[in-house]
């Protein structure tokens, strides 16, 4: 056990932290949840107590949102003490269902949806959509993310880029269904072991790919590809990225006229976690007659939606209001017509907070591709 | 308490559109994903647990392909110490005494005190492989359990869920075989590292030659089942809208719950 510890302690660099308090000071859950992240990085360095606090419901409140480790001085990652509780939880393999049925069917399907692999490009359909091959050259290999590629509420992302880039005749090909999760929602769940092979076998099955650089579609994907693998033979790239290259470029034609207010919601995994502020905006202020509006917690203080960290198969014990609650009335009162994100997770979370608040007639949830598959010429 | 735990890999037909293949008599299954039988899995969970509590060994037993090996593993990862696959295209896998027959044939001749198996088979819902398995083993069966316990004396309190939710419940001697309901506990999950420490455990593929089953009795001659044809469900439309104020609503769903004898 004291081996185990040591291990714990060294792998979360525990006795470097000097409880400044600035990781739960700018903490979104802890509005909601009991959650206190500081006290976590304390008790985790006393060997004896780790099995006990791997017990805690709050573990699992913690949305991997970063904010802590953004505002560590000392460089620490506070949440991945939590992420390492988790990793306790999941050897013992008693986790929620949800959990587990998740988890399995990445390993079994390579998405955490329990969808057939075979389906993971039925989207496509209709499309002209160029595919990617081993060998081939392409500048932009694009990597769809699991959540696009299964749910309609979100395909549109994918749908509607392949129009612009056809359009555009941007030289890129997107991967078939032999695509498999990046492993996002594996690391903030906890299950060590199953992302050490996703990392292996993503990792080998994209360095096969003769391409520039990887697009993704989702910011956890580009987050995750940017952070934790070391050996991908190729830069990593969000799709707002290579539009806003478009867009200065000039192989953007603009059509209709929106005159609305629009907010953008920044993503935690964009922004604080991958530092893409600019781009989203400039695409959003560049649709006709839109206005752009800004939170007042946004860019790296931008609160969280409550998607990531595995919290998409994990409900908080709290009855609290939710942050996307808290997120879509702050854009309320803002007057924002619009509420523009970048992110799948983001778009599911915020849209069924503004639904449950009854703003379904005046407001909309809106991936900044849905904007612009009705105002780019394609 | 030595147990053997049989699992069926069962295709996901929720998500996949269904298609009959033009000999009329399978599906197309390129499209679906696989997985341990809903039921099995929690049979394969009350194994684990009656072995955690009473010591012992779980063996599993299963009728499939190589690609079932990642089920088998699985089952292995939570705890079951060995398992045997036997695999064996002249078995009629369409009628559950020939698959019953097999799978008692794996068991015969060693020791045993349960035998647990899943209630159903989300594939072909015969539910009746396990009953069959009790009758070819010769020995006592309690189907549909929903709460199993070990007594003293070679004895397990099973609690049957029946029709219209009465609990029946029944002592059994051991050995016996019970068919596992949904619901009698939560399965965990296998762990990677789990899964990765289980290629240590012993996986015996065999065909019917090795268990010494003889494959003219299991075959479709012997079956008295014949698959004549499949059909998907025609679709038809029969759902009503009500209109009007809630008060208009309400009166008119009593009504037609009133003349359809419903209420």
């Amino acid at each position: 056990m004291s081996t185990e510890c040591q291990t714990f302690t060294e792998k979360y660099d525990l006795l470097g932290c000097i409880q400044c308090g600035r990781c739960t000071g700018g903490c979104p859950v802890t509005v909601r949840a009991n959650l206190n992240v500081r006290r976590f990085v304390v008790d985790a360095s006393y060997e004896d107590k780790l099995e006990e606090l791997a017990k805690l419901a709050e573990i699992w409140d913690c949305t991997a949102c970063h904010t802590c480790a953004v505002r560590c001085p000392k460089g620490l990652k506070p949440l991945e003490v939590l992420l390492g509780l988790r990793a306790m939880i999941i050897e013992s393999g008693k986790v929620e269902p949800t959990v587990r049925d998740a988890l399995q069917s990445v390993l079994l399907e390579g998405n955490p949806w329990e969808k057939s692999r075979a389906a993971r490009s039925d989207w496509m359909e209709g499309l002209d959509v160029k595919i990617a091959e081993p060998g081939v050259a392409v500048e932009n290999l694009f990597f769809v993310c699991c959540t696009i590629a299964y749910d309609p509420r979100v395909q549109a992302t994918a749908k509607n880029i392949v129009k612009i880039l056809n359009k555009a005749g941007v030289d890129y090909a997107f991967l078939d269904e032999s695509e498999s999760c990046c492993g996002s929602e594996v690391f903030t769940l906890g299950e060590e072991g199953l992302f050490e092979m996703l990392v292996e076998d993503n990792t080998e099955f994209l360095n096969e790919y003769q391409a520039k650089r990887i697009v993704t579609l989702s910011p956890h994907c580009f987050t995750t590809y940017n952070a934790h693998y070391p050996d991908l033979n190729k830069p990593v790239i969000h799709y707002t990225q290579l539009l806003d290259e478009m867009l200065k470029d000039g192989r953007l034609t603009w059509k209709g006229d929106l005159q609305k207010k629009i907010v953008f919601h920044d993503p935690c995994y964009l922004g604080k976690q991958g530092g893409v502020y600019d781009e989203p905006r400039q695409l959003l202020k560049n649709i006709p007659g839109a206005e752009l509006l800004e939170f007042e917690r946004r860019r790296e203080r931008s609160l969280c939606c409550e998607g990531g960290g595995g919290k998409m198969w994990v409900e908080s014990e709290s009855k609290k209001e939710r942050l996307a609650d808290t997120r879509i009335k702050d854009a309320k009162a803002l007057g924002a017509d619009i509420v523009a994100v970048a992110c799948p997770f983001c778009v599911l979370t915020l849209e069924d907070a503004m639904k449950g608040l009854g703003f379904e007639e005046e407001m909309r949830v809106a991936e900044i591709m849905e904007l612009l598959g009705e105002f780019v010429e394609v | 308490m030595k147990t053997f735990v049989c699992i069926k890999y069962v295709p996901d037909t929720s998500e996949a559109e269904v298609k009959v293949n033009p000999d009329g008599v399978t599906v197309d299954s390129s499209r679906f994903s696989f997985d341990i039988n809903d039921a099995d899995n929690y049979a394969v969970e009350e194994s684990v647990l009656i072995k955690e509590a009473e010591e012992g060994e779980v063996t599993v037993v299963s009728i499939g392909p190589k690609q079932s090996d990642v089920m088998i593993r699985m089952a292995m990862a939570k705890g079951c110490d060995q398992a045997v696959r036997i695999e064996d295209d002249r078995i009629a896998g369409y009628d559950p005494l020939m698959v019953a027959k097999v799978l008692a044939g794996a068991i015969k001749g060693q020791e045993f005190d349960l035998v647990l198996t899943g209630c159903m088979a989300s594939d072909d819902w015969h539910m009746s492989t396990g009953v069959a398995m009790a009758e070819e083993l010769g020995v006592n069966h309690a189907s549909m359990v929903k709460k199993l316990e070990v007594l003293d004396g070679g004895k397990v309190k099973a609690y049957r869920e029946l029709e219209g939710g009465l609990m029946e419940v029944v002592e059994v001697e051991l050995p016996a075989v019970i068919t596992i309901q949904t619901g009698i506990n939560e399965p965990r999950y296998a762990p990677i590292r789990g899964i990765r420490e289980a290629q240590k455990k012993e996986l015996k593929v065999v065909s019917l030659d090795d268990i010494g089953v003889d494959p003219a009795a299991v075959g479709p001659d012997a079956s008295q089942v014949i698959l004549e044809a499949l059909s998907i469900p025609e679709v038809v439309s029969a759902a009503e809208f009500i209109e009007g104020e809630p008060d208009e609503k309400a009166a008119k769903l009593a009504s037609i719950l009133v003349k359809g004898g419903l209420v």
